[in-house]
């Protein structure tokens, strides 16, 4: 069964989506974890978190994005402009970061020049950078438009129904990787954290039903096993957005497990549930401007720290690696304090910069892990 | 961080620098020269701010004046509050906070030391902030961090939504220092209804935050003097904007960097406004006259800065300028969007501009915040760089209104939110017909490029696009 996990979270044009393609139905891509997938299942359209992997080179990237960029959003551009990302009828970008911010503009560009390129559907949705009640406001608007667009662009309606039932459906998709999430923590672990990466990497590139039927089955299997993970050092993963199996691979190595993360492709991305309320796109909202959040939502510091030591708590950590993508300074500066704080608090912690993308600095990260290991072996 | 600049505080240290600078022309010429050779690296810098007459004494002045309110803020009794350049000092000058700019102190320690603000960066590094990070807040935000300067209060930032690398230096300190923080959080557009109520909304919560961290009222009165004189200042900055336009420019290199140095210093306040008024005489003589602003008095190119300047010590880029007889056309932080500014009027983009009303509180209050929401890079960087009202279509029209014979994109390694797309816009900017050239310096590290091969590339860039020989 893993082997349908791995697949989905390491091929761009999986099989799911090539069945679903061959069903006639649509797919929209979108970069950031505060994108509600909700309003395109309740359009009938596929959502699909855009990732770089399989990226090989930059040329193309580099013509439009200065050199002082994080790679993921390079890695994007450079796949949409070599038709990788054939597959999708529209994109939604976000004000994720700059980086992230500026992939917008930069693929607009690109779709100048470059045929093919750009979805006919391109949509910047303007996520705040607070919680304020008139951020809510704006937000709750935000995304009136983005169903609007939604609507209009690929003539659909989507009904308040409609929207209700998504929202059940990805909070139950949300309460299965909250119960893997629970026997990752719990002391004996039956699934990697290479193998539970890939499953939630799945649930972003796979229809939910499906998805949701296959983890119900991946549990089950898992809590039936008597199998277990033992002596390794228990690690959480924690800082820039990770969508590599392969760079978790190479940390758990034979002597680590990751058994926790407060990732946005990991327990960010499914840690809160959207609450019902009569109005779902209100709640819809509310859940994604509100949720378990990460540093581009300036100032709140305290909370992020809180969750990670509730984590570290409850997963019986040994040790954290704070990680962070070259020129992620939100994640990278967040990092620095992190350290200074879960150090304070006797947790240790490693701190890893590194480039997103084909795993080109595997000795130097190995290294690091090694003596990390050491250190928490005394 | 090495242990002699711990010797004495990092504020206090420019102060009497700065001090000891606007009294050097007190006394003779002789005295004067006698003076400036003990400070080589300084030198240059004194001599082109002194080069330009009464605007460069009062700039010195204001200069000291601010590091001095700044060193006695807590004995006055007064909070002191971690800003940014493009966030509005007015609001705090009506609540009685001293406001502490982190760029303008960078630039400050860069342009007087030999070693530049060097130290400082390091150590944000060496306590965990990102060797990425932008350097315009790391060279002063180190010192904050290390202990090595008055206490701070508050932090206060406007950048959310339009620049990361700006608003995580805020963000990192206050969690750092454990200090109260506040952002203002900028939509991606500028004129939406929607974006105009969500601007005034945060800022009313700003003003609630403020005055929770001061334990005082926002004095009303007090705020309507300073816009009165925030609008007196606009007409003097629109003024000079405009005499900019005239060929051959009559005003010297320094006068845009002594606009805004005015603007994020003192706006409102009357040391900005004398400041505004001496540069101002000075330029309608010159254009009364039809003479160039440079030194030789011969203009031969007109050159944009279409983000920031380069503040490496001695503040050799704009002795370089007008060595080369290039008249200086303004950059992003000179640009106020006053609706009375000249380029607002121009192209009829009235829209964009603000305009103060003091009628009562929440006038006042909706007017600051349109103001804030205008303030540099605010205005344009916050949406995408071709949007109506945004970057690309401000640099056209203003390069074109100033008849700029080339454009300068200079910024920091740390700027994502330009590098993200400089690279298209730089391309549009050339199919409208102005070279255009992409520095890869630091505006405020030189060692990241050395000012020399900075100055190199700048010269290579006007010969090879044949607009000088």
């Amino acid at each position: 069964m893993m082997k349908i996990f791995h697949e989905s979270s390491t091929i761009l044009f999986n099989r799911h989506v090539q069945n679903w393609k061959t069903g006639g139905g649509k797919v929209v891509g979108y970069t950031c974890s505060y994108v509600p997938d909700e309003i395109f299942y309740a359009a009938g359209i596929l959502p699909y978190r855009l990732r770089g992997v399989g990226a090989r080179e930059m040329n193309i990237a580099d013509a439009y994005f200065g050199p002082f960029i994080c790679s993921l959003p390079k890695c994007l551009l450079q796949l949409a402009s070599e038709g990788k990302y054939h597959f999708l009828e529209g994109v939604v970008v976000t004000p994720g970061c700059d980086s992230m911010r500026r992939l917008d503009d930069c693929w607009r560009k690109a779709g100048e020049d470059i045929t093919e390129t750009l979805p006919s559907f391109f949509f910047h949705y303007a996520v705040p950078h607070k919680t304020a009640d008139y951020s809510l406001k704006w937000f709750i608007e935000e995304t009136h438009l983005l169903k609007c667009a939604v609507e209009k662009h690929f003539n659909v309606t989507i009904t308040d129904a409609q929207l209700h039932n998504a929202i059940d459906i990805y909070n139950e998709g949300r309460l299965l990787l909250s119960r893997l999430d629970a026997l990752r923590c719990a002391t004996d672990v039956a699934i990697s954290g290479a193998d539970a990466l890939a499953v939630v990497l799945a649930s972003t590139t796979m229809p939910r039903k499906a998805f949701n039927s296959l983890l119900m089955d991946l549990i089950a299997q898992i809590e039936a096993n008597t199998d277990r993970i033992t002596g390794r050092k228990r690690l959480m993963l924690v800082g820039s957005a990770n969508d590599d199996v392969e760079l978790v691979r190479l940390i758990e190595g034979n002597e680590a497990l990751i058994v926790a993360d407060n990732l946005c492709f990991g327990a960010r991305f499914y840690a809160d549930l959207v609450e019902p309320e009569d109005d779902p796109v209100a709640a819809l909202a509310k859940r994604y401007l509100f949720h378990n959040d990460c540093p581009r939502m300036f100032g709140d510091y305290k909370g992020r720290l809180s969750i990670l030591k509730e984590k570290i708590k409850r997963a019986a950590v040994d040790g954290v690696i704070l990680q962070n993508i070259r020129f992620c300074d939100l994640h990278g500066s967040e990092n620095g304090i992190f350290e200074r704080d879960l150090e304070t608090a006797g947790i240790p912690c490693l701190r890893i910069e590194r480039e997103y993308g084909p795993l080109v600095e595997t000795g130097r990260i190995r290294m690091r892990i090694d003596a990390f290991l050491e250190r928490l072996e005394k | 961080m090495r242990k002699e600049l711990k010797e004495y505080p990092f504020d206090w240290m420019l102060w009497r620098a700065f001090a000891a600078a606007a009294r050097l022309k007190a006394g003779s010429e002789k005295e004067y020269r006698q003076a400036v050779n003990q400070i080589p690296y300084f030198r240059g810098a004194l001599d082109a701010i002194y080069g330009i007459g009464e605007p460069g004494r009062l700039l010195l002045e204001m200069v000291a004046e601010y590091f001095e309110k700044i060193i006695h803020a807590e004995k006055r009794g007064q909070k002191t509050a971690i800003t940014t350049f493009c966030f509005s000092p007015a609001v705090f000058y009506a609540l009685d906070i001293v406001p502490i700019t982190l760029e303008m102190m960078t630039v400050a320690m860069g342009a007087t030391y030999k070693r530049g603000t060097a130290d400082f960066l390091d150590y944000c590094n060496e306590v965990g902030f990102t060797e990425t990070s932008c350097s315009s807040q790391r060279g002063s935000l180190g010192a904050y961090l290390a202990g090595n300067g008055v206490t701070i209060d508050m932090v206060v930032c406007d950048s959310p939504g339009v620049c990361d690398t700006n608003v995580n230096a805020f963000a990192f300190a206050s969690a750092y220092l454990d200090k109260p923080f506040f952002q203002l959080n900028m939509p991606p557009d500028l004129i939406a209804a929607r974006s105009t109520e969500y601007h005034r909304a945060d800022y009313r919560a700003l003003i609630d935050f403020l005055e929770e961290q001061t334990g005082r009222k926002l004095d009303t009165a007090k705020l309507r003097r300073i816009l009165e004189e925030v609008v007196r200042q606009d007409l003097l900055m629109a003024e000079l904007e405009e005499l900019q336009i005239l060929v051959p420019n009559p005003l010297p290199v320094t006068f845009n960097l002594l606009i805004y140095a005015g603007r994020f210093l003192y706006a409102g306040m009357p040391q900005c406004t004398k400041l505004l008024e001496s540069m101002l005489a000075i330029g309608r003589e010159n254009a009364g006259r039809n003479q160039s602003g440079l030194s030789s008095g011969r203009e031969k190119l007109r050159g944009f800065f279409c983000y920031i300047d380069h503040y490496g010590q001695d503040f050799r880029l704009w002795q370089l300028l007008d060595r080369m007889d290039i008249s200086y056309h303004g950059n992003i932080l000179s640009k106020m969007w006053s609706q009375d500014a000249h380029y607002v009027k121009a192209f009829d983009r009235q829209k964009e501009g603000y305009k103060i009303d003091t009628t009562d509180l929440d006038t006042l209050i909706d007017s600051i915040s349109d103001l804030n929401s205008r303030m540099p890079m605010i205005k344009s960087i916050r949406g995408p760089y071709d949007a109506p009202h945004m970057w690309l279509q401000d640099t056209l029209a203003l390069a074109k209104l100033h008849k700029a014979d080339f454009i300068v994109y200079n910024g920091t390694p740390g700027c994502r939110n330009t590098w993200g797309m400089v690279k298209p816009f730089a391309r549009d900017t050339e199919k409208n017909g102005f070279p255009t050239l992409i520095l890869y310096s630091d505006a405020f590290d030189m060692r990241v490029e050395s000012w020399e091969t900075t100055a190199s590339r700048i010269e290579e860039f006007l010969k090879v696009r044949r607009l000088c020989s």
